[in-house]
């Protein structure tokens, strides 16, 4: 054996004890986490370095994979049968309750406690979305609220107060039309998207037409009211004309890009278009108004529809680090940090910080009272896959389409959403 | 003199010397093999299990990817599936719910509608394409490799492209049309239940246009000249020759590109999704969309695999004329 040789072994083999003997580092435990990517980048990077710092204060180095509203299923719905959910998961309003009926997240009751005792307690709002039969299944982290979307320089050009109804709005509508301002100031679009089935659900609900019980169990689409709420909306599109049809079609940005083109006067959005305006100096910023969402006979059930929770799949190996990893973001500082720089995206679910002073600013109180009256979806019983399924299955858009679109009567387009909401419920009992 | 093996492996090829008259002989191969020696038969035993062996990966390969998902897709319309649960056999109820299902029938009729449309459009302007290309002139390499563009492009590009095209007010369609003073209003090119499907329709011709064409060029291109100098003399006009000479001599190509574009057309997605979700209300709803709807945003696999299914005796019967067509052809060739 040469000289040479005997070096390189002996080399290779203090080399081997070394590393054989080096303490666990901080990349032997690795984790995934996923979130939502939102439509207002510097938040988001506002979680992602909270994200990590997190990671390393509990020793694991993070992995975040990201996806959009539209996505997000097609990521969940393999992951679900291909057993790979990640170690923390950032779940929207029906996640929880569609991934712990199938056993697949973590009874997180005991996180949900130590995030209490932080930030105050839970809203009762929050709760219906995430706990089943006496356990907490996530953690909610934020709401998106869908707040209405004004052009105050319209409303005052045709001597206008800010709509608190639906009637309203039309009334509205059709004078900035008259006087020539815009030819389709309402920008209502019932299709797939969150800015479509979100509102679908506060209108009806907001005229008393909820379909199950407080149990959660369907009693069915009443009639009347359901036929009342639908005749409230579908003129814009159908007689009064001021809606475009081509709103049916909008993408997710849609009704964002419209408005800030300055082609409509109201539109339901999360306070994005805010965030938008500001951050390009935009020259409608000054004309640009929110209200909450308007009311109905039935007073004012808004859905919270884009409700985030953190969830613990029981699929990812670090439990124990995952529930840190949660626990850390949700501690008071890191929360409040990313609260604070979301440009009023993120509305806490907790009490103490829903009282912040961050929301004391006009736009702000009504981004938190709309989350303060907002409705978990399933409501007035708690979210059940059976009411997961009626938002994903777009009954209730496609109700209005049918009449808008097809021509059917509003009493036939309740009769076959009715029909299917009642399949829905059948096929997904509520236990 | 007789030439037996002639230039075999490992021989070196030999020139014939001039004048050598050939004669061929009957190969050995015919020779009944029952009859041949035992090496002979050791040989053909070995041969065989060399081919089994080569094909065994291509063949596992065909089951893993193409078999078992397929059979599996099938299993699971015949079941109650929902994602994370298991699945149960309900035999035809998925299929009877559908066949039922007012929704269904209208995504089957826009799958029909969208497929036929686009085919047919995409076949005339193909033609025209060709057979604007076939004549040698300047710049044509430029063009034809202009015209490939769309095809090239990645069809999510495609599609996003034309959603903004269509856009009521930022749109080109809109604003160049009223800037022409053609149009007082914007025109609703994807929210008028009619114009959504013709502008699906649109963006899926532009795309698929230039597979026609090049097809169909390729395959002029083989046509002997001797056979249009023939039809000159014979006083055919231009579109004489085109309808009798050009049209059965590539009517191959055209029944092939046809069909192969029919099955992806049948089977698209992106660009319906991308640019209307299958709306306003169901008005551009066709099978891939409905089955997304179903399987992902609904969660109901089974359904959803039922759905896709309905294309299926189509899509078969396309396949089997385009096997048997190639089947026909190769003798002729």
């Amino acid at each position: 054996m040469s000289k040479a040789f005997r070096w390189i072994l002996l080399s290779a083999a203090v080399l081997a004890l070394a590393l054989a003997l080096q303490p666990a580092s901080a990349a032997d435990v690795k984790m995934t986490l996923w979130r939502l990517k939102t439509y207002i980048p510097p938040a988001d990077k506002i979680l992602d370095t909270s994200i990590q710092e997190c990671g390393k204060k509990i020793g694991a180095e993070v992995t975040i994979q990201t996806y959009t509203f539209d996505d997000m299923w097609t990521k969940y719905t393999a992951a679900i049968e291909s057993k790979t959910l990640p170690d923390v998961a950032e779940l929207d309003a029906v996640g929880p309750a569609r991934l712990a009926n199938l056993g697949r997240l973590s009874d997180v009751s005991d996180l949900v406690g130590t995030v209490t005792k932080e930030l105050g307690e839970l809203a009762q709002n929050a709760e219906g979305a995430v706990k089943f039969s006496g356990k907490f299944y996530a953690v909610p982290h934020y709401a998106i609220p869908l707040i209405l979307f004004y052009r105050k320089d319209l409303l005052e050009k045709v001597s206008a107060q800010p709509p608190d109804t639906w009637e309203a709005i039309n009334e509205i509508s059709v004078k900035i039309k008259k006087a020539g301002l815009q030819d389709f100031p309402q920008g209502f679009p019932w299709n797939r998207t969150g800015d479509g089935y979100d509102p679908a659900m506060s209108l009806l609900w907001s005229y008393g037409a909820a379909w199950v019980d407080k149990s959660g169990r369907f009693t069915g689409l009443p009639k009347d009211k359901a036929v009342q709420a639908i005749k409230v909306v579908t003129p814009a599109y159908t007689t009064d004309k001021t809606a475009a049809f081509d709103y049916l079609s909008w993408s997710g940005s849609g009704n964002n890009e419209a408005f800030m083109a300055g082609k409509i006067a109201f539109t339901p959005n999360g306070p994005s278009i805010l965030f938008q305006e500001d951050s390009t100096k935009h020259p409608l910023r000054k004309d640009t108004a929110i209200k909450i969402m308007p009311k109905g006979p039935a007073g004012r059930n808004l859905a919270l529809t884009f409700v985030m929770n953190w969830g613990i799949p029981v699929d990812g190996k670090q439990q124990k680090e995952a529930r840190a990893l949660v626990a850390c973001l949700m501690s008071k500082e890191k929360f409040t940090t990313y609260m604070t720089g979301s440009f009023q995206q993120a509305v806490p679910l907790f009490k103490s910080l829903i009282n912040h002073e961050y929301w004391n600013t006009p736009d702000g109180k009504v981004i938190a009272e709309t989350v303060k009256l907002g409705r978990p979806v399933g409501w007035p019983g708690p979210t059940t896959p059976a009411a997961a399924e009626v938002v994903s299955s777009n009954v209730l858009t496609d109700m209005m389409t049918r009449v808008i679109v097809d021509k059917v009567t509003p009493e036939k387009a309740v009769e076959e959403a009715d029909k299917r909401i009642k399949e829905i419920y059948d096929r997904l009992p509520v236990k | 003199m007789a030439l037996g093996r002639w230039g075999g492996p490992g021989e070196e090829r030999r020139s014939l010397p001039p004048g050598t008259k050939l004669i061929l002989t009957r190969p050995a191969a015919t020779v009944p093999r029952a009859a041949g020696p035992a090496w002979f038969r050791i040989n053909r035993v070995q041969e065989r299990v060399l081919g089994y062996a080569l094909i065994t990966p291509v063949a596992l390969l065909i089951v893993a990817l193409i078999a078992y998902p397929f059979l599996n897709a099938i299993w699971l319309s015949l079941t109650e599936k929902m994602v994370g649960y298991p699945a149960h056999f309900v035999g035809l109820k998925n299929y009877a719910a559908l066949y039922e299902s007012p929704r269904f029938r209208i995504v089957a009729w826009n799958s029909v509608v969208y497929t036929v449309g686009s085919i047919c459009t995409k076949l005339v302007i193909g033609m025209v394409m060709a057979v604007a290309l076939q004549k040698a002139v300047r710049g044509n390499q430029l063009l034809r490799g202009f015209l490939l563009l769309p095809w090239v492009i990645p069809t999510v590009v495609i599609a996003l492209t034309w959603r903004w095209l269509l856009d009521l007010y930022r749109g080109l369609f809109n604003v160049g049309l009223h800037d022409l003073g053609i149009i007082g209003a914007g025109i609703h090119w994807l929210g008028n239940p009619d114009l959504a499907m013709l502008s699906v329709i649109m963006a899926n011709v532009w795309r698929g246009f230039p597979f026609f064409g090049v097809s169909f060029l390729a395959a002029m291109q083989t046509v002997p000249q001797d056979l249009y100098d023939a039809a000159s003399v014979d006083g055919a006009s231009a579109w004489q020759q085109f309808w009798r000479v050009s049209l059965p001599s590539i009517k191959g190509v055209v029944a092939i590109v046809t069909l192969l574009s029919t099955i992806w057309t049948l089977n698209d997605f992106n660009i319906v999704y991308i640019m209307t979700r299958g709306g306003p209300g169901a008005a551009t709803h066709i099978f891939a969309t409905y089955s997304y709807e179903l399987g992902i945003q609904s969660q109901r696999w089974g359904m959803a695999m039922a759905a896709s299914m309905y294309s299926l005796p189509v899509i078969a019967l396309l396949i089997v004329f385009v096997v048997r067509y190639l089947h026909r052809e190769e003798p002729a060739s």
